[in-house]
């Protein structure tokens, strides 16, 4: 699938099959729970960055299917149109954002996607305690989710972000792998 | 456009959901309706494997002159069994939806264990909501 | 002046002290000496495009929108990971509580700044109620709220009404936790709005069975002694 052609399914999915709600809401909310993990983990933020993770794993198994079932969308031939979709048509259809693909490895098996606009984080500062803007990556949920829903379409993948604007940095990059396909394996035997 | 029952079943084969919307049926003990899902599964399986046609999904209708029966299997690996009378046409369309209503009711249920089976009332309620008024 | 802190003071100083929600106003520690005072020390890192959150228009996000299904796996993640540190549902729901109240005490600021020159201090129980029924509601949810009522037997509890909360249409609360609502995170939500507005109080959610809603929630609001007697003083 090319790339237009996922940009415009995402635009018309988003457009007539989703439920909307304001965005502040979200990203109230969801500062909300990085506020109270940085509370509860006290100020431990590589633990905080490891729940956000589980949590965005936990989000991921389920969201996939709510991505298909909206979306309609058949499997990728390749990890490329994984991309694509993932940009196009995931991100759109549930944060109204399309980071760009980009960065490829010459094997097609890593690629980055480059966010422009990050609804979780909007108006969003880190804590200026000299270690926050060194350890904490805000929206590391994003990559549990991917991780979580890649994997119920048999991609084992790792994410991981290399860079936040919340850190100081000029963008917001995720770094996504893939690690292997997973086969199908043959049910268990009665027992 | 009658709807005698929808099953669904998790990636392993489980029995996850079980309801009848016409009065008439054969009620089956649970014990049975597991049977059947595990034998589906696994009939589901073999199909697919047996296919002349490389890349083949696994079996997605099975029709007899008593009713009819269509399979919906997810990327995911979630199977939904609808049972309906025969000759029934747009059975996708209710197979859409189902998945739907299950993604809206169950995925986004933080109570609902993933592959246990189903016991959110919302979900019922709207099911039964949607497919009552097509009997 | 009075002394913010007598007992019987009709003002309550207003902190993000979950301590408050205790019953217990508890004053708000001083700042620390550590904390850097002036803009300029600050030591946070910026992009070297110079844009931070500060150059953009506070209400450029006011009418933006994402998909209801975000928000729903936000909550239901943030209502597993408070069950795991809870073993009952009072706790559950005052935790849940907590995390609404953070984002009420954000909104009431967000709210008044955008209403702008026509924003107005709420005095009255009746003035602050219509403000979260309609203003607060509509913004969060697209919807004013279903009903305000003001309770018969008790002088200081009043009854806000949802139909069908936005926060709980896609939950299935199961059966053996029947008395809990997920809706005490908005509960929290309008807390923290009627204590930044100097109307403290405590409001927790009910379900209450209807045939024609049964999603329908009562965020029961039980002021405190203190704004009762302002509101008779003002009658």
């Amino acid at each position: 699938m090319s790339s237009t052609k996922a940009a415009r399914i995402g635009e018309e999915v988003w457009k007539t099959r989703i439920d909307k709600v304001n965005a502040e809401l979200v990203t109230l909310t969801y500062g909300s729970i990085v506020a109270q993990l940085c509370k509860d983990f006290e100020g431990d933020y590589m633990e905080v960055n490891k729940q956000l993770d589980k949590m965005g794993y936990n989000i991921g198994l389920r969201l996939i299917e709510d991505f298909l079932a909206k979306t309609n969308t058949g499997r990728c031939a390749n990890f490329r149109e994984t991309a694509e979709t993932i940009s196009k048509i995931g991100f759109k259809v549930f944060l109204n954002i399309t980071p760009t693909v980009t960065n490829w490895t010459s094997d097609n098996k890593q690629f980055s996607l480059i966010f422009d606009e990050n609804p979780l984080a909007d108006f969003v500062e880190l804590p200026d305690d000299g270690r926050a803007q060194n350890e904490l990556w805000y929206s590391n949920i994003l990559c549990g989710v991917l991780r979580g829903a890649l994997e119920m379409v048999q991609m084992q993948v790792d994410a991981h972000f290399a860079s936040d604007v919340l850190r100081g940095n000029d963008t917001t990059e995720m770094r996504v792998t893939l690690i292997r396909m997973i086969d199908d394996e043959l049910p268990p035997g009665d027992d | 456009m009658v709807i005698l029952s929808i099953l669904i079943l998790n990636k392993a084969g489980g029995l996850i959901y079980q309801r009848d919307f016409n009065e008439g049926l054969n009620k089956l003990s649970s014990n049975d309706y597991l049977v059947l899902a595990g034998t589906f599964h696994g009939v589901h399986a073999i199909t697919s494997r047996i296919s002349p046609v490389p890349g083949s999904g696994g079996l997605e209708v099975l029709e007899s002159d008593q009713f009819r029966v269509q399979c919906f299997q997810t990327l995911t690996g979630t199977k939904f069994l609808i049972f309906a009378e025969p000759h029934q046409p747009n059975i996708d369309v209710i197979c859409r939806r189902v998945y739907e209503l299950y993604a809206d009711y169950v995925m986004k249920n933080p109570f609902y264990q993933i592959e246990m089976p189903i016991r959110c009332e919302q979900f019922d309620r709207q099911l039964v909501a949607y497919i009552k008024p097509k009997q | 002046m009075s002394n913010l802190n007598a007992p019987n003071s009709p003002f309550v100083p207003f902190s993000p002290n979950p301590s408050i929600q205790s019953g217990v106003p508890t004053a708000t520690p001083p700042l620390s000496a550590s904390k850097p005072a002036q803009l300029g020390s600050s030591n946070l890192r910026y992009a070297s495009s110079r844009k931070s959150i500060y150059d953009r228009h506070l209400n450029r996000t006011q009418r933006s929108e994402l998909s209801k299904a975000s928000f729903a796996f936000l909550f239901g993640e943030m209502i597993q990971y408070a069950q795991k540190q809870v073993s009952g549902i009072q706790d559950l729901e005052k935790k849940l509580n907590i995390q609404g109240y953070a984002i009420g005490q954000r909104l009431l600021e967000l709210l008044l700044y955008r209403e702008g020159r026509s924003a107005k201090r709420e005095t009255r129980v009746l003035g602050i109620l219509q403000f979260i029924a309609q203003t607060l509601y509509r913004h969060l949810f697209g919807k004013p709220a279903d009903g305000l009522e003001k309770s018969r037997e008790h002088e200081d509890e009043y009854m806000l009404i949802d139909h069908d909360p936005v926060v709980n249409s896609h939950i299935s609360v199961p059966k053996e936790m029947s008395q809990l609502n997920c809706a005490a995170f908005v509960a929290g939500i309008i807390e923290a709005v009627l204590d930044g507005s100097l109307f403290p109080c405590r409001v927790t959610a009910h379900s209450v069975f209807s045939e024609q809603f049964p999603s329908k929630t009562v965020f029961l609001i039980k002021f405190e002694e203190s704004v009762l007697e302002r509101e008779a003083v003002l009658q």
